[in-house]
């Protein structure tokens, strides 16, 4: 049972409010039909190997790199890039989709090429990110995966940590074709739904689109910021 | 078909030529006009500096002086666009409002009439030389008049249009504000003169006087070797 | 730094803006790759004008019932185990958070960018309670190290500021000793903060858009420096403006994919954090302690007035993009961390017209502010109100206005007094014109012919000439 917080000085200010738009306080609102909703004609009736293409070409604006193989192949194509990448630490999410696409072998495999492989710890917080802030690579699936925009959606949850996908220098997501969705749009109403349903919201979503950036000096596009310097996905045929 | 001419005081005043060539143009393309001699000005000087009061009083005149006309057409995208927004100055008056949406509904800038109402693209104007047009702000952003000086003017023989770089960047007139920011005014209006330069053009042409006084003004000023022009007047050339 | 920044008059800081040729060349072609930015996210779209309706709606609705969202929000943010603070005034939430930090016994903050902490002028409490607080945006941290140099803009707050000019801040602050290459600017920067979060106790962030129906917020960013500043520390603090909210997720999106188009032309940014509450039991990294605070500090007073739709605004900074004005005096000539033509809407309505009023005279009105804004906030309307509003109820128009004014209204409102007067303009200016042009001109025109001839009155008026002409011509 979670404990409930504590909300201050609510009243007298929502009050305030209430009086300054004119009127007593509101306690039931419906939200109207929105009159124009174009969020939904993005990509409308694309089929997903439409949204592939979309994703793919998507990444090249966002600097990111994208790979596509079938599930048979895949833990082959992570053992590569990992060499390619010449990392020595990584750190994944203790997620049972590791498992599912064929990657319970990867630590073992990693291990005869010297890397170490660092499973996210259900218990050791402090270990986790002592281990993370210095990883070569994060390795994570992704939950929800927009074409438009080439973002990986997360939902953080007991061993999928927040930290696996930010403090590494390079950040792997894996993508289920099947996760693939037009955009935004149709996660943020799965989300709405399941909040109506009165579902729990994960603690922390994230929407990732590629490797962090900044534009603050002089305009210029620094490619690396606080977060990895690279993003990497790899699509995989789940059917 | 009748068509009253609202003139507007800076070109009563100072641009006499561009009154006559206005209603030149309109008879040639055959139009009945008249000039209504009560009128004076559309309250903008007023308004725009925040004396709304004192300018309803203008606006309140205006609109008596052109009750009984079929059209109202006027040489100035700000002064037309002042015109239509009176509906909304007067907004909830139960003598003015529908009078106001009377007068704005009845009202064109001069080239929005030629090709909006008349239909005509080509006057049959010619006039030698290289021009470039300054698209006004008011003109443009808030009558939304945007195609019809450009094919009005691509139809004069002989002359020859060329780009003018930067065209949605205001010229710094602003009303009062190029006598109360003129250190910020004598920035905006530079760098418009400059993109005037920029654009090879000898001629420079606009449908509005306030911008055209104060580009002409700088360009003057400056001494450098561009002729401005109203489009009426240039609409009106036959050599 | 509160709200205001600096203490010069508006004059000089106009002129000093206008003197300042790096700044005014970098933020000339920034406005540049912001403006295609923006226009081809809109293009791609195809139907901008429907998107920038849905906006101007939801924004609408929202603002109309901000009790009912926020009451919603509060509660739902409690249900997972958050704390909520509403604030009136920049002391009361400046208090709870100082608080809220010395029970944690907090020494290092680390903070991810946020204009309602520096309206409150938050940094400046929590260090006299004895606190480190380390801003991690690089734009921000850049000017932090350079004694608190302010921002300029609200999406690139040190914009006015070229890469040889952050090195040497580096360089005399940091003892940084690499080239002005921005990606070896940005990798120091790296490097120094990263120790900064790994150490922090506490997280503060802004807000977005909060998310009544399940208590969320969400952090726009590209750098992930907000992502660090809600991972890693143990107590998160979010600070909002009481207008950053929106009813569910489904607006959320629609809101942040205006938000990311209008800003930088970005279809999302790199990091879209939807954070709800504290992390949950058996997670492991994430905040155990969240505390939301909720501040009004003069917002409510725009409630119910002409000016309600500037708390539409989401903080895109398009319209500051867009305008002329800003391009050539820069942000800091608007003595307001909000600059550009959202702050010279709102810096008055906050700050009051003693401080700002200038501001809204410090326009064209060409409306391209208006143009660009994604949720269709009539920016210069709101400014021609701020006159009126200076002009009729505050009587603060200098007198020489006024009485031009009045004469204006005398002159114009009745044709016959239309007529002597501009009769007499030939007259009256005559004697300054030559060769049909006045290159001095007497009383306000003096400022005109500062910079620019201005014509003489032609001896006959148009009506005149109409007159002649009809008689002419037999009619």
């Amino acid at each position: 049972m979670m404990a409930v917080g504590q909300a201050h000085n609510r009243n007298s200010f929502l009050d305030n409010l209430a009086k300054n738009l004119g009127r007593e306080r509101r306690h039931h609102v419906e939200k109207p039909n929105w009159t124009h909703q174009p969020q939904w004609e993005v990509l409308k009736g694309a089929s997903q190997d439409d949204l592939v293409e979309v994703l793919k070409k998507q990444c090249k604006l966002i600097h990111t790199d994208i790979h596509e193989t079938v599930s048979s192949e895949l833990s082959t194509l992570i053992t590569h890039l990992i060499k390619e990448y010449g990392a020595k630490t990584v750190v994944t999410w203790d997620d049972p989709r590791f498992e599912e696409f064929g990657l319970n072998d990867l630590d073992e495999e990693l291990s005869n090429e010297q890397v170490t492989v660092h499973t996210w710890d259900r218990e050791g917080a402090e270990e986790n990110l002592a281990f993370s802030a210095t990883a070569d690579i994060g390795i994570t699936f992704s939950d929800a995966t927009l074409a438009e925009s080439g973002t990986v959606v997360l939902y953080s949850d007991k061993g999928k940590g927040r930290a696996v996908s930010l403090l590494p220098a390079v950040y792997l997501a894996i993508i289920p074709k099947s996760t693939i969705v037009p955009r935004m749009t149709q996660v943020a109403t799965e989300i709405h739904r399941k909040v109506e349903k009165g579902d729990m919201v994960p603690s922390c979503v994230n929407f990732i689109s590629g490797p962090s950036n900044s534009a603050d000096i002089e305009m210029n596009l620094i490619v690396g910021v606080h977060g990895p310097v690279k993003a990497t996905y790899i699509i995989v045929d789940d059917k | 078909m009748k068509v009253s001419l609202f003139v507007t005081c800076l070109i009563d005043i100072f641009q006499t030529d561009v009154g006559l060539d206005t209603v030149e143009l309109l008879e040639k393309l055959g139009c009945e006009v008249d000039f209504p001699e009560k009128q004076t000005c559309c309250g903008q000087p007023a308004y725009n500096s925040g004396y709304v009061d004192k300018a309803k009083e203008s606006m309140k005149h205006m609109i008596k002086v052109f009750e009984h006309s079929d059209y109202v057409v006027t040489p100035s995208g700000s002064c037309g666009t002042m015109f239509r927004e009176y509906p909304h100055i007067f907004k909830g008056d139960p003598e003015w409002e529908e009078r106001a949406k009377k007068l704005a509904d009845k009202t064109y800038e001069l080239t929005q009439f030629i090709v909006d109402v008349l239909g005509v693209e080509d006057v049959g104007a010619k006039l030698n030389g290289t021009a470039t047009y300054h698209t006004s702000c008011h003109m443009t952003r808030l009558l939304g008049v945007t195609e019809a000086p450009m094919k009005l003017l691509s139809n004069v023989e002989g002359l020859e249009m060329k780009p003018l770089p930067h065209n949605y960047n205001c010229c710094g007139f602003g009303g009062t504000f190029s006598v109360k920011m003129t250190s910020i005014s004598e920035q905006m209006v530079d760098e418009k003169v400059q993109s005037v330069e920029d654009s090879g053009a000898h001629i420079l042409i606009g449908a509005d006087c306030g911008c055209l006084m104060n580009i002409g003004g700088r360009i003057d000023r400056k001494e450098k070797p561009i002729k401005v022009m109203h489009i009426a007047s240039v609409l009106n050339s036959r050599s | 730094m509160a709200m205001k920044i600096g203490d010069k008059p508006f004059k000089e800081r106009v002129s000093d803006g206008i003197d300042d040729k790096f700044m005014r060349g970098a933020v000339s072609s920034a406005q540049g790759r912001f403006r295609s930015g923006r226009l081809n996210a809109a293009e791609e779209l195809g139907n901008w004008e429907d998107w920038r309706k849905l906006g101007e709606e939801i924004r609408s609705h929202t603002i109309e019932n901000l009790d009912y969202y926020l009451e919603l929000l509060s509660e739902n943010v409690t249900k997972r185990g958050g704390h909520v603070f509403f604030a009136e005034t920049a002391e009361e939430a400046n208090d709870y958070i100082t608080n809220v930090v010395k029970q944690k016994n907090g020494k290092k903050v680390v903070k991810s960018k946020s204009m309602v902490t520096e309206e409150i002028n938050m940094n400046e409490a929590l260090e006299k309670a004895g606190c480190e607080v380390i801003e991690s945006d690089l734009g921000e941290w850049i000017l932090q190290v350079d004694d608190h140099d302010p921002p300029s803009h609200i999406v690139t707050p040190a914009l006015h500021k070229n890469k040889e000019q952050i090195r040497d801040v580096f360089r005399d602050k940091l003892g940084y000793d690499k080239t002005e290459k921005p990606e070896e600017l940005a990798l120091f920067a790296r490097e120094k903060l990263r120790e900064e979060f790994l150490q922090a106790d506490i997280g503060i962030t802004g807000c977005n858009f909060a998310i009544a129906e399940s208590g969320t917020i969400s952090l726009v960013t590209n750098e992930g420096n907000a992502r660090m500043v809600t991972t890693i520390p143990k107590t998160q603090i979010t600070v909002m403006g009481m207008e950053r909210i929106v009813p569910t997720w489904e607006e959320m999106e629609v809101l942040v994919s205006l938000l990311t188009r209008a800003a930088v032309g970005q279809k999302l940014t790199s990091y879209i954090t939807a954070l709800t509450g504290p992390k949950q039991e058996g997670e492991v990294d994430g905040p155990e302690e969240f505390h939301l605070v909720v501040v009004d500090n003069g917002r409510s007073k725009i409630l119910g007035t002409a000016f309600q739709s500037i708390l539409h605004c989401i903080r895109c900074a398009a319209c500051i993009n867009v305008c002329p004005v800003y391009r050539h005096v820069g942000g800091h000539s608007y003595g307001s961390i909000y600059p550009g033509p959202v702050g010279a809407v709102l810096s008055p309505l906050l700050g009051g017209y003693e401080e700002y009023k200038e501001l809204p005279y410090a326009s064209t009105l060409c409306a391209a502010c208006t143009e660009a804004c994604p949720v269709k906030i009539p920016l210069h309307e709101h400014l021609l109100r701020h006159r009126q509003e200076i002009v009729e109820k505050e009587g603060k128009a200098p007198v020489f206005e006024n009485l031009s004014m009045k004469a204006f209204s005398m002159g114009t409102a009745s044709p016959a007094m239309y007529n002597i007067g501009s009769k007499l303009a030939p007259t009256a200016l005559g004697a300054f014109a030559k060769d049909d042009k006045i290159s001095d001109g007497p009383g306000p025109l003096k400022n005109w012919t500062e910079i620019r001839d201005f014509p003489a009155p032609k001896k006959d008026r148009f009506r005149d000439l109409y007159k002649k002409r009809k008689k002419e011509r037999g009619e």
